[in-house]
């Protein structure tokens, strides 16, 4: 047995706790997982079917948990895992899933498969088999500080853009701030707007806020490659620049797995709480729509619906959120047909989109979005995940559709009243 | 290169076949094994009732007037139960205190005649009827052949029938074999299968297949329902059926014949499933449910009409199942996967054919493998990372 | 000799086997050491596991029209079984004279006859679709195939048995329930119980971050 095959049968050994046990054992092989993942409804491919993606575990859990599995190894005629048992499932788990976990919401008996899939993905990324694309955009994360290789001379960059645009101060590594404010590459690349927004919301609400120099990347790679070492290392950073900071609360932007990453798993990466509290964007701006601290004037007058994301509604539990933001300020607002918990995913999300090599079948996932979008013929889709937004904007003109991709957070700050004139 | 990665390999259908006839098998010889003489049960002391004999008897003890029994009247009624039996075409309508449908009647000719039909004609030429259908089908094979296709398969298919449409298909046919096999055991057990097995061993498969047929009847008719509503709009004959049955539908001689989605031969096969099954159905619950008041004359003839119906359907079926299998080549892919070769739509069904290549409904081969999830693998595992 | 057998021994056995594997499946799971979640809950980890463990027994409407055989079938199958098995007048009455020493009203002879034709008719159609169907043919095991014809042989010698006036058929009957028992703890049939602890856990993760899954 090789190496590699060794540490990722370890890992994936490791992975195997009571709930991975009820798992498996529940599995029926209904099929029903696959009527909700978007990969194998668009493609049709049996493959792609949401408890498949499991098998490298479910073999070992087979071999070395069930009784059949055991009196096969007792009498010598278990077949034994081999490389192959992982690596033909790279491909399965990297490309055609992005962890949107809608699989989990409706499996008969109850299987999270999300959930076993992230292990899986956990024991194929130590093992050394993950996709190009991500190996490299962990190395960056973990030697930059970016998978997207940008440092804090750009973010240093954007910070200027910003207060030259606003005329406000961008607070940096402000001791004793109340928030700690994350950003993301994709932010910080594609979408400095987000950036804008919230340091107009934050001084128009009297927020007490900073950025950090050291802990300015709130993306984890280390999740998308599903290696929960190195996710834990990324987690890490950010702790330890709130900790230096003295900051009460971390805001984790309008990133999807970020939120994941940060919020709920990250206390399990580091094996320990946090002495601070973590908010995603969109539940700071809500408590503060609640306290009465937002004031906003106009309305978006275009017919407009919202895209959920699915690490930040359905896998993070922030759905009351966005409409509680959006929908005072929309004059046409209009759901999609299967909204919610219990909307379709983008296509990209759990690292699809950092691996070129899923590109195509990407843009293939991306028609049931296209779908939806068709359904309700609005103008505008708004959205509270980068990279979401970015994928979307990739398919719409892909598809030469007629569809504005909007961020909420920049609606929010857009909408302001300005405090400061006269 | 496809390199299909299941999890266990695929049971082909005669390892799946071979394993459902062990186990039958396994418990076939419990089965035998086990078969012990019926205990007798003490029948309750019944609750005095006058019964129609004895009413008979007084009828004719007043007759000589004495009221007596005596040696003149017993023979008198001997006489007179003779003389009903030889002469009676119909059945005697007594008087009982039992308010029940037939109660009065103490002899009744008529079943007697049903009772020697269905021990003799009925069951012998059921028999024949099945040994003629494989006779048959062994000729067909012999003088015609394979019906072979053109060109042979093309590899490139369209799909034809959903997975409920399949499902629907296949629930009828397990439903209809289970009742053929039991039924066959009710109607030629005796002559057939005690000689084989002995009267013990057929008491047990007698009434096991009886309580089987019974059970699975009803689901017959909704299995055919549901065939009538998945399948019924598509066997409305239409134009161009006749010429097919005409030119023999292609199966005498190798001329080739247009056909629709379903060509005429299937649409007439269809039908005789679905009318005669109905027949098949009704009749069954009539016998099944004896207390809405049917008599024994109904109940004779509807068991009479009952079998016959099956017989028909049974026996075309057989020919059904060898057209829709080994038969034909290309046949039976439809009903499994679902999809058939664009070269079989050709030869078989070729206006369906047309309008197919028309809609751009034709899956290559390769996408076929893709959809049944034989893709090989495209992960290509990158150098040594992760600690 | 067999009837000795069957109806002594090999049922123990089988009672036997069943009872054990089945709790020390379950225990395997519910006493494996489970890591404390270190992130903050925003919601009650219990509610959402009760709540999961009673709403995935309804579709969500966004996939109901997409898994309507599964579901129809589905359901005319567990709930027939559990009809016969449970109210049938034959298992109310074994139940009451070999296992619990009380019974229960049984349904009537005609409602043990329907829940069987359910019950048949929904195990067949799900054994073929799980044979056409593309998906299940590429996750299916020998061990869903095998526990459904298992389960399918056991319903059928209880037809057989029907009549109740054959002690041959009745030994069958109970001689493939034997079996069946002693097959199910280390069968894909343990769904039976491990489906309570697989919503429950899938719940709670839920219920923590505030979803109703």
């Amino acid at each position: 047995m090789s190496e590699r095959l060794e540490r990722g049968l370890e890992t994936l050994r490791n992975e195997i706790d009571g709930k991975v046990k009820s798992f498996f054992s529940s599995c029926v092989r209904c099929g029903i997982c696959a009527e909700a993942c978007l990969f194998y409804t668009e493609t049709n491919d049996p493959r792609y079917t949401p408890i498949y993606k499991t098998e490298p575990l479910r073999k070992l859990w087979q071999k070395e948990y069930s009784f059949w599995g055991k009196l096969s190894s007792a009498l010598g005629i278990g077949k034994p895992m081999t490389e192959a048992d992982l690596a033909d499932w790279e491909e399965l788990v990297y490309d055609g899933c992005s962890m949107c976990g809608r699989c989990s919401m409706v499996c008969p008996v109850g299987v999270d498969i999300s959930m076993v899939i992230f292990k899986v993905k956990h024991g194929l990324a130590k093992a050394g088999f993950s996709p190009e694309g991500l190996v490299g955009a962990t190395q960056r994360a973990v030697d930059i500080g970016s998978p997207m290789g940008i440092t804090m001379k750009a973010v240093a960059a954007t910070i200027k853009h910003v207060e030259a645009n606003t005329g406000l101060k961008v607070p940096l590594d402000v001791e004793g701030a109340d928030y700690l404010a994350l950003l993301s590459s994709n932010e910080i690349a594609l979408y400095p707007e987000y950036l804008e927004s919230i340091t107009k919301i934050f001084d128009h609400a009297g927020v007490s806020w900073t950025l950090s120099s050291e802990a300015y990347e709130a993306t984890n790679s280390g999740l998308q490659i599903g290696n929960k070492t190195i996710a834990g290392q990324l987690v890490q950073r950010v702790v330890d620049g709130a900790e230096k900071l003295k900051v009460k609360n971390v805001i984790s932007p309008e990133c999807g797995h970020a939120y994941t990453a940060l919020r709920w798993e990250g206390p399990n990466f580091i094996g320990k709480a946090y002495p601070f509290r973590v908010v995603h964007i969109l539940e700071l701006l809500d408590e503060l729509r609640a306290e009465g601290r937002l004031e906003t004037t106009g309305m978006e007058h275009e017919r407009l619906t919202f895209h959920d994301p699915c690490s930040i509604v359905r896998r993070g539990g922030i759905q009351a959120q966005p409409r509680n933001l959006l929908q005072p300020l929309a004059e046409n607002f209009v759901e999609m047909t299967d909204h919610g918990s219990m909307n379709w995913c983008c296509g990209g999300g759990g690292g699809v989109s950092s691996n070129e090599r899923a590109e195509e079948l990407k843009l293939t996932a991306f028609n049931k979005k296209k779908s939806q979008i068709d359904a309700l013929k609005v103008d505008a889709v708004v959205t509270a995940c980068s990279n979401c937004r970015m994928v979307m904007e990739e398919g719409v003109e892909h598809n030469e559709m007629e569809v504005e991709l909007l961020g909420l957070t920049e609606i929010i700050a857009e909408h302001l009243v300005d405090k400061h004139a006269h | 290169m496809v390199n299909s990665r299941y999890i266990y390999s695929p049971v082909s259908p005669t390892q799946l076949t071979a394993i459902i006839l062990f186990v039958v098998g396994l418990f076939l010889t419990q089965v035998s094994v086990a078969a012990v003489p019926q205990k007798h049960e003490n029948f309750p002391q019944g609750v005095p009732t006058i019964n129609p004999g004895s009413e008979l008897w007084r009828e004719i003890r007043r007759r000589d007037g004495s009221g007596e029994f005596n040696e003149v009247n017993q023979g008198l009624l001997v006489n007179e139960l003779l003389r009903e039996m030889r002469n009676s075409q119909q059945i005697q309508q007594g008087i009982s205190q039992v308010g029940q449908v037939d109660s009065g009647v103490l002899i009744n000719a008529q079943g007697k005649r049903w009772a020697l039909f269905r021990m003799t004609t009925l069951a012998d030429y059921s028999a024949i009827a099945i040994a003629a259908i494989f006779v048959i089908i062994v000729l067909f094979f012999v003088i015609r052949g394979k019906v072979s296709i053109e060109g042979g398969l093309s590899g490139n298919v369209v799909k034809r029938f959903s997975d409920y449409e399949r499902v629907v298909h296949w629930t009828l046919a397990i439903v209809f074999l289970f009742l053929a096999i039991t039924g066959l055991i009710l109607l030629l057990g005796r002559p057939l299968l005690i000689p084989l097995f002995g009267k013990d061993f057929f008491a047990l498969l007698a009434s096991a297949s009886k309580e089987g047929h019974n059970l699975f009847g009803p689901l017959f008719l909704v299995s055919l329902i549901m065939m009538l509503i998945s399948f019924g709009r598509r066997n409305i004959y239409e134009k161009g059926d006749l010429t097919w049955l005409l030119k023999g539908g292609g199966l005498i001689g190798k001329g080739h014949v247009s056909g629709g989605f379903f060509n005429m031969g299937e649409k007439t096969w269809y039908w005789m499933v679905i009318l005669i099954g109905l027949v098949i159905s009704i009749s069954g619950l009539i016998l099944v449910s004896p207390n809405f008041g049917q008599g024994r004359l109904i109940m004779e003839f509807t068991h009479i009409l009952h079998v016959v119906s099956a017989m028909i359907l049974i026996v075309v079926s057989i020919g059904h199942m060898y057209l829709g299998s080994i038969g034909s080549e290309g046949a039976l892919e439809g009903m499994k996967s679902g999809y058939v070769d664009i070269n079989w739509a050709a030869a078989h069904h070729d206006r369906w054919g047309k309008l197919c290549r028309e809609q751009d409904l034709i899956v290559s081969a390769e996408e076929y493998a893709r959809l049944q999830g034989q893709t090989g693998s495209i992960s290509q595992p990158v150098t040594e990372q992760g600690k | 000799m067999i009837e000795y057998l069957v109806d002594g021994p090999l049922w123990y056995l089988s009672l036997a086997v069943f009872c054990t594997g089945v709790v020390w499946k379950l225990g395997s799971i519910i006493f494996t050491s489970r890591k404390t979640d270190l992130s903050v809950a925003r919601d009650s980890a219990t509610s959402g596991a009760v709540r999961t463990v009673f709403s995935r027994f309804l579709p969500h409407r966004e996939i109901a029209a997409s898994i309507k055989m599964q579901v129809i079938a589905g359901y005319m199958f567990h709930l027939g079984l559990f009809a016969l098995l449970f109210f049938a007048a034959p298992h109310v009455l074994f139940l009451e004279e070999h296992i619990l020493g009380f019974g229960w009203t049984a349904m009537p002879h005609w409602a043990f006859i329907v829940s069987a034709q359910f019950a048949f008719l929904g195990l067949i159609m799900l054994w073929l679709r799980r044979l056409v169907n593309p998906v299940s043919r590429l996750i299916s095991t020998l061990d869903d195939h095998v526990a459904a014809i298992l389960t399918f042989i056991v319903m059928l010698t209880g037809c057989f048995a029907l009549l109740e006036g054959s002690p041959a058929l009745r030994l069958l009957h109970r001689f493939t329930v034997e079996l069946w028992l002693i097959y199910f703890p280390f069968s894909a049939l343990m769904h039976t119980f491990t489906f309570v602890p697989s919503r429950a856990f899938t719940g709670a993760w839920f219920g923590r971050r505030g979803i109703d899954a």
